[in-house]
């Protein structure tokens, strides 16, 4: 524990120069706009950002991604609330009361309100994440092949299952992720699978370019294809935040808070379900259930302090077990990887620091974000009437640096635009993104794992189902395959009502 | 349809994958042979096609239960796939200067997309001049911040 005090102090204070401060101000800004532009995604974001920190130290370099990471996912409530357009997908929920709070004139409160819902969740957040990390690192350790073969199933089954409207859609994109992963040298012979001789493809796909075209000239296509008039902004009321709304929900806050902080451990889930779900939990429970949908702000508080809570939970995986919580943190977890910072079980014994240098870095960014959502209030909504039909062809423009810049290749261009075309078509079918991506990222684990399982078991699939750990994964796998099966989500639904009518004569007079 | 799809590709798949060289000549463990996930996963695209065809022969119809929604214009499609396959596969990297293909591509998509809003209010010219200057702002930003302050080699 104390330990742990020591290294968050010497991380914070590592940060705490001033030229660190410029990029944490920079980084948080830069954030906040591409969070509050629609069809700018804070996986977007995160992406070309990676990009422009390729010559920076690792320490700073991933400071300026996470700031970026967290500013996207609180700006993106900005349209929400001013355009009821979401800036990002996290960002739906707080569209419902956000924008009927601006048409009454609210708007400025329901940007406080959606500041210090921001704030306070990413506070929640970052509390688990400086305790849950090192426990979940520790406990990791005690895994082996044939838990993280199924710790990545899981995965893909469990974001598929979550991110879209069709679990069957997002498992079937989320198995093609895992091919995805399969095409170039494989990692235990170096043999080229898929790659018909071709010496790029031999190298397999790389994350950024392919993420970068599924997130970012999907939505490019997506916004041109579209019509979209000149954003209409109506008058901002004062934007302080009140104390009193977060002392009034303060249960609404902490739930919201815990909810999202779970979703971002669940891999892939992200900050869109970390919303919707607080949402949800703080309409059935809350006294004023009627003003949801109407202007309510606990329903916006809940809704943005959910997605926020969501962001540090999503690094507790990615630190603790190399799995990311959530697309944006998919990306981070590569530019780990791309400045030298190798996370996963091992991280507690070989880099401890690094997991406290990702707290600071959180909290940093909590501070940019406070500061520049009370100051800028009024630029982002010029910022927020630009014509998108100006922004997008700089977004690809940025979209292709963004791919080429890693590794110079013009194939990582191509594979963009590849990426990007199938990305476009798969959306407009309602193929959800997060589980395709997710897959990309557990492809190499899930490989690797399944065929070392096998060595070590000579063949023999029991250790796979009958290991502690195992069993539970695979059990819970299983079972949110089969709570999409009508009969047996029936089945299971009836068994309290039943155990209750089993109860009553014996509790009875 | 999409349900053909998938199962036809996960067919290629653990076709791919069973035709893969086992790697026998060089002795290894026969459960690290390469093709083995690649043709896991192909069975499971199969096997998830198959229920989605299922379900959507059950909904009545292979086209119901998957159809797409959308609100998009075809035209405008099709001109955001032209400009943007036309910068980046037909103009980056053959030989023209990166900064002079982005104020190309920026300039003339700006136009293109801005295009009936202007001719219906008669500022084409304003509107040519504007999508102008954005895309020598662009041209020149990216290059200077990229290339200059960044130190990233630009394609």
């Amino acid at each position: 524990m104390l330990d742990g005090l020591a290294l968050f102090g010497r991380s914070l204070l590592n940060f705490g120069d001033p030229l660190t401060l410029i990029y944490v101000a920079i980084a948080s800004l830069l954030g906040l706009v591409i969070g509050a532009l629609p069809g700018l995604t804070a996986t977007m974001g995160v992406a070309l950002l990676t990009t422009l920190t390729l010559k920076m130290s690792s320490e700073v370099a991933l400071l300026v991604l996470v700031c970026a990471y967290v500013g996207a996912i609180y700006g993106g409530s900005r349209s929400a609330i001013l355009l009821n357009i979401p800036g990002t997908p996290a960002n739906a929920a707080a569209c419902l009361d956000g924008n009927a709070l601006a048409r009454q004139g609210l708007a400025g409160r329901a940007m406080g309100v959606s500041t210090t819902g921001s704030v306070m969740g990413t506070l929640i957040g970052i509390f688990f994440l400086a305790a849950f990390t090192p426990v979940l690192g520790e406990f990791a350790l005690k895994f082996g092949a044939y838990e993280f073969f199924w710790l990545a199933l899981f995965g893909v089954v469990v974001s598929g299952n979550l991110t879209g409207d069709d679990p069957l859609k997002g498992w079937l994109v989320g198995f093609l992720g895992l091919f995805v992963a399969c095409v170039g040298q494989d990692a235990i012979h170096a043999y080229e699978r898929f790659a018909f001789g071709n010496r790029d493809l031999a190298g397999g796909f790389q994350l950024i370019p392919a993420l970068v075209g599924a997130f970012g000239f999907a939505e490019v296509l997506s916004v041109l294809s579209e019509r979209s008039a000149r954003p209409e902004i109506r008058s901002v009321d004062s934007y302080f935040p009140r104390p009193r709304d977060v002392l009034k929900y303060w249960r609404t806050v902490i739930r919201s808070g815990l909810i999202g902080t779970f979703m971002g451990i669940v891999p892939g889930v992200g900050e869109d379900v970390a919303s919707w779900s607080s949402y949800a939990a703080a309409r059935r429970s809350s006294k004023e259930r009627e003003k949801f949908g109407k202007g309510s702000v606990e329903g916006l508080m809940a809704a943005e302090t959910g997605d926020n809570a969501c962001v540090p939970g999503a690094m507790i995986p990615v630190l603790a077990l190399a799995v990311p919580g959530s697309a944006p943190a998919a990306v981070l977890m590569a530019a780990m990887i791309i400045h030298g910072v190798q996370p996963g079980p091992m991280i507690m014994v070989q880099n401890p620091q690094f997991v406290f240098d990702v707290v600071a870095m959180m909290l940093y960014a909590t501070l940019g974000i406070f500061v520049f959502g009370l100051l800028l209030v009024r630029p982002l909504i010029k910022v927020l009437q630009v014509p998108r039909d100006i922004i997008m062809p700089i977004v690809f423009v940025l979209c292709v640096i963004g791919s080429f810049a890693i590794a110079q290749r013009l194939f990582d261009i191509w594979t963009m635009l590849g990426f990007g075309l199938a990305g476009f078509v798969l959306r407009r079918f309602n193929y959800p993104m997060a589980p395709f991506v997710l897959g990309i990222v557990l492809g190499d684990l899930l490989d690797k794992n399944l065929r070392r399982g096998l060595v070590l078991s000579d063949g023999d699939l029991t250790p796979f189902f009958l290991r502690p750990i195992s069993a539970v994964l695979w059990g819970i796998t299983l079972l949110v395959i089969l709570m999409n099966v009508p009969a047996f989500s029936r089945a299971v639904s009836a068994v309290p009502a039943a155990i209750r009518a089993r109860l009553r004569p014996e509790t009875g007079p | 349809m999409w349900s053909i799809g998938w199962i036809v590709a996960g067919a290629a798949v653990v076709y791919g994958a069973w035709t893969m060289d086992r790697l026998e000549n060089m002795h290894i463990n026969p459960y690290t042979a390469p093709g083995l996930v690649p043709g896991v996963l192909g069975l499971g695209l199969i096997v998830l096609g198959a229920f989605l065809m299922l379900r959507a022969v059950r909904a009545g119809g292979l086209q119901n239960s998957e159809g797409a929604h959308s609100t998009l214009a075809a035209g405008r499609l099709a001109a955001a796939v032209i400009l943007c396959l036309g910068y980046a596969a037909g103009l980056v990297g053959r030989g023209l200067p990166f900064w002079l293909s982005t104020f190309v591509f920026v300039t003339a998509t700006i136009m293109v997309f801005q295009w009936p809003e202007r001719r219906a209010r008669g500022t084409i010219a304003r509107g040519a001049v504007l999508a102008a200057v954005c895309g020598a702002g662009t041209a020149a930003a990216v290059t200077i911040v990229f290339q200059e302050i960044f130190l990233v080699r630009l394609p």
